[in-house]
C-alpha cells in the first residue's frame, strides 16, 4: 500500500525557488501541517559548514519554527532539502541522520532542467517513497 | 520540580511514543535521570557514552541552548520547558 501525499502547487513551488534561490548550497525548510495536511512552508538557513553537500536546519531556526507552529496550532509536516546535482533520492548521509520518523522528507533535485520534488519516509535507515498527487 | 519536557523527532520511541512528558528535577542531569527511571534507555539516546549530550541532539531551557549555560548542570527551574530536539540534517 503506498502512502499519497497532496502537497498544493503553490507549496511546491515555493520549496523549488528556495532550492534555485540557494544553489548552488543546499536548501532546506520545514512544511508546517494541520489536521496531516501541509500549510505553509518555513524556509530556514542551511548552518552547515559544507553547505553545497551537506544541510542543517539552522537549530535556532529550528527552534523558533516549532514555538511559531505551535502556537498555530499546526504540527511539524515535512522536511525538505535540495540535492543541487544529484538525483532527488534520499542519500547514505540523508538515511544516516534522519531523525523524524513522524515527517516526511521532501527532496528537490535542480540536476536536470526541470526540478524533480519528491518524498519519503525514512526510518531506522529505510527508506519507503511517498507518492505526491 | 515539576518541568514539561518535548521530544519531537524519534526520541518519542524512548519515552513509549509520548510528545511532551512531565518530568522533575533541579538540573537537566536530574530530569534526564529521572525520565530514565521511568524509560530505561532514555538517557543512552540522549547522552553519549561519557555522559554529555549527544551532537546530534539540540537542549533548551526556555530559549537557552543547554551547550551555553553549563550542558546537564543546567538549572530547570519549576515549570519551565524543556525541549530535546534531534538535528534535522542530511547530504
Amino acid at each position: 500500500m503506498t502512502e499519497r501525499l497532496q502537497l498544493p502547487a503553490a507549496l511546491r513551488d515555493d520549496i523549488v525557488a528556495h532550492a534555485r534561490a540557494e544553489a548552488p548550497k543546499e536548501a532546506c525548510g520545514l512544511v508546517a501541517g494541520r489536521d496531516a495536511r501541509p500549510t505553509r512552508v518555513i524556509r530556514c538557513a542551511n548552518a552547515h559548514p559544507s553547505a553545497v553537500t551537506r544541510y542543517t536546519i539552522d537549530p535556532r531556526e529550528q527552534l523558533r519554527a516549532f514555538r511559531d507552529m505551535e502556537a498555530n496550532g499546526e504540527e511539524l509536516f515535512a522536511i525538505y532539502h535540495s540535492h543541487p546535482a544529484t538525483q532527488a533520492y534520499p542519500s547514505p548521509t540523508d538515511r544516516a541522520e534522519s531523525h523524524y520518523p513522524e515527517a516526511i522528507y521532501v527532496l528537490v533535485s535542480l540536476r536536470d532542467a526541470a526540478p524533480d520534488v519528491r518524498a519519503f519516509r525514512i526510518r531506522d535507515g529505510w527508506v519507503r517513497e511517498v507518492t505526491l498527487a | 520540580m515539576a518541568v514539561t519536557v518535548r521530544l519531537p523527532g524519534v526520541l518519542r520511541d524512548a519515552v513509549g511514543g509520548e510528545a511532551r512528558i512531565e518530568a522533575s528535577g533541579a538540573t537537566l542531569a536530574d530530569v534526564f535521570a529521572d525520565i530514565d527511571r521511568r524509560h530505561p534507555g532514555f538517557r543512552s539516546r540522549v547522552l553519549d557514552d561519557r555522559g554529555t549530550i549527544r551532537s546530534y541532539v539540540n537542549v533548551y531551557v526556555g530559549d537557552t541552548d543547554a551547550r551555553d549555560s553549563g550542558g546537564l548542570g543546567t538549572a530547570v527551574p519549576e515549570g519551565s520547558e524543556v525541549m530535546v530536539i534531534p538535528a534535522m540534517a542530511g547530504g
